[in-house]
């Protein structure tokens, strides 16, 4: 429905010196769903208020299907959102808070009745019309507030953590819910979390955020197995990084020795016996996960993180072993 | 134990009412008689015809409902940034904002008075409305920042998102979640406004008579009949009020309560 364009956005706040977003631009096509990961203080937050009206950019512009919304009056942009806490009112019911941003646009009161009863259905809650927000629990407070959202046909959906205060299983099914309510009505969606997991479920891109600038920007498969910078591979969760010439045999995109080669845990193998592309250490933690073991190896002064899916060996605190990173596996990063 | 302690509270809060009751309502209730022997109704009657008592207490109310909505209407936007901002300065807002409760009314009154006679507000309900939002502001203030304090503005963020202009925002949202705040608030300024008696006299000049007034003639002219009359009549009024708005702060408390 929606096409946003978010052209090189910058905003500091008054009372400080270092900018929140930095000439930030991500376009974002209709329909899709783009995850904004980053820790706090990376300006996700702040790109909501900007786009919401809460507040306004120093420079730079954002664009609804092509034409700028910076002179739109908030309440008429139609960009919704959804929070950590659901935000619901607390002296209206269910049927009252989902028909709220109906009401105050003027619809007539059966239309709005049988408005929010679609909207029930496709939360998967039809029949709580009457109760009150504070009989609802934690995921269905949630699916309403999703619900009062999504039923005034926003242009755009913007997702704050919505998800970050409930229970692991309530999680996993409104993840489930949130993707296939967002793919079934096509609604443009950005959705800011900070974990990782969360933003490869959901999303149709990801966007790494680091100090108010994009770091990377692409699928999650790609990102996460790919992914073409430091940051970006730090945040994908790989944290060995070799130089070049510490590699004895490279693969044939590991031509020069500047350059850093990065490998991802589950790639890594302990093993007692040296082979090309390994290095000596001592393992210094062992730690039987279930489906997986995590090694901590220490060497030449540095700890190298690797998990073995089972059946995988346990080796004592201590043991002399060799750590193989696969040349197939290696891929060069820019620093 | 509970219950005890619970009778105890409300029969030292109900004595005095039920002492002027017993002087209102009887003749000739000498020392040595624990109980007045003579019950009468017309001292009561006698107050309740006199046109001095009753358009007393229709300029009271009338003064204290103008008073309460003067003074809300004042306190909201500054019990809004006091309660949700933090800035230079902040901590001297408040100090000004107080400071007529710690300065004598005695003080600020004759000030007042010199400044309405000069501009024709002295001796008009006008002007003594006026006067008495000096005491209330303060309370009302107060009320509403704290309640503010503990409001969450991403309620506001929602409605506007959803579609609501400002003016929707702040009837339908703000004040909503403010009510049980908003009664309290309303509350202290009706009461401070109903019982004063000093800016009333020192601006009214005797040309505006609330129920305290009457009283303060009445009790220097000693019938104790005639004082116990007025002296409930003048808390007829906050006590009805209480009782009413008790039972929805409670409700609205609960509903609140039920969010978190």
């Amino acid at each position: 429905m929606t096409t946003i364009n978010i052209l090189s956005l910058s905003k500091t706040y008054p009372n400080s010196t270092a900018p929140v977003l930095k000439d930030f631009s991500l376009s974002i096509h209709d329909g899709e769903m783009v995850a904004l990961l980053g820790p706090s203080g990376s300006g996700k937050s702040t790109l909501l208020k900007l786009i919401t009206g809460i507040e306004r950019p120093d420079s730079g512009d954002i664009q609804f299907d092509g034409s700028t919304i910076l002179n739109i009056d908030p309440n008429k942009r139609g960009a919704v959102l959804m929070f950590q806490k659901s935000y619901l009112f607390p002296f209206l019911n269910v049927e009252e808070n989902i028909g709220f941003g109906l009401k105050v646009q003027g619809m007539s009161s059966e239309s709005i009745r049988a408005e929010v009863k679609r909207m029930l259905n496709l939360i998967g809650l039809p029949g709580i019309e009457k109760r009150k927000p504070g009989q609802l629990s934690g995921g269905e407070g949630q699916r309403v507030a999703l619900a009062r959202a999504l039923v005034t046909n926003p242009k755009l959906l913007l997702l704050d953590e919505p998800l970050s205060s409930l229970d692991t299983s309530v999680r996993m099914n409104l993840q489930e819910a949130i993707r296939s309510i967002q793919r079934e009505l096509g609604v443009t969606t950005i959705f800011v979390t900070h974990d990782l997991g969360e933003a490869m479920a959901m999303s149709d891109r990801m966007a790494l955020l680091l100090n108010g600038e994009i770091v990377a920007l692409d699928n999650p498969e790609a990102l996460f197995h790919r992914p073409r910078s430091l940051a970006a591979a730090k945040f994908m969760g790989v944290s060995t990084f070799l130089d070049g010439d510490q590699l004895t045999v490279k693969n044939e995109a590991c031509s020069s020795s500047e350059k850093i080669f990065a490998i991802r845990p589950e790639h890594i193998r302990v093993q007692k016996d040296g082979c090309e592309n390994s290095m000596q250490g001592v393992v210094s933690d062992c730690v039987f996960r279930g489906e997986y073991v995590e090694y901590q190896v220490a060497v030449n002064g540095t700890s190298v993180r690797a998990r073995m899916t089972m059946p995988a060996p346990m080796f004592p605190h201590g043991e002399q072993v060799y750590v193989n990173f696969p040349k197939e596996h290696l891929f060069e990063v820019e620093n | 134990m509970k219950y005890i302690f619970r009778a105890l509270l409300y029969l030292i809060l109900i004595a005095p009412l039920l002492l002027f009751a017993a002087y209102a309502f009887s003749t000739r209730w000498f020392f040595p008689q624990p109980f007045p022997v003579e019950w009468t109704t017309s001292t009561f009657q006698h107050a309740i015809n006199d046109s001095r008592t009753l358009s007393s207490m229709a300029q009271g109310i009338w003064i204290a409902l103008l008073v309460s909505v003067l003074s809300l209407i004042l306190a909201l936007p500054a019990a809004r940034v006091l309660g949700l901002r933090q800035f230079r300065g902040r901590q001297l807002a408040w100090l000004l904002l107080f400071l007529p409760t710690i300065i004598p009314p005695l003080a600020i009154g004759m000030g007042l008075n010199i400044l309405f006679l000069r501009i024709g507000l002295a001796g008009t309900i006008t002007g003594v409305a006026l006067a008495h939002i000096i005491p209330t502001l303060p309370y009302t203030i107060f009320t509403l920042s704290s309640a503010f304090a503990r409001f969450d503005e991403n309620y506001e963020f929602q409605a506007l998102a959803l579609g609501a202009n400002p003016l929707q925002i702040f009837l339908q949202v703000t004040l909503r979640m403010l009510t049980p705040s908003l009664v309290v608030a309303t509350l202290f300024a009706f009461l401070i406004s109903w019982s004063q008696y000093l800016l009333t006299l020192l601006i009214g000049g005797g040309q505006v008579i609330t129920l305290p007034i009457l009283l303060f003639s009445a009790a220097s002219g000693g019938n104790p009949a005639t004082i116990a009359t007025l002296s409930l009549l003048f808390v007829a009024p906050p006590v009805l009020v209480i009782a009413f708005t008790a039972r929805q702060l409670n409700q609205h408390g609960n509903q609140i309560r039920e969010q978190y």
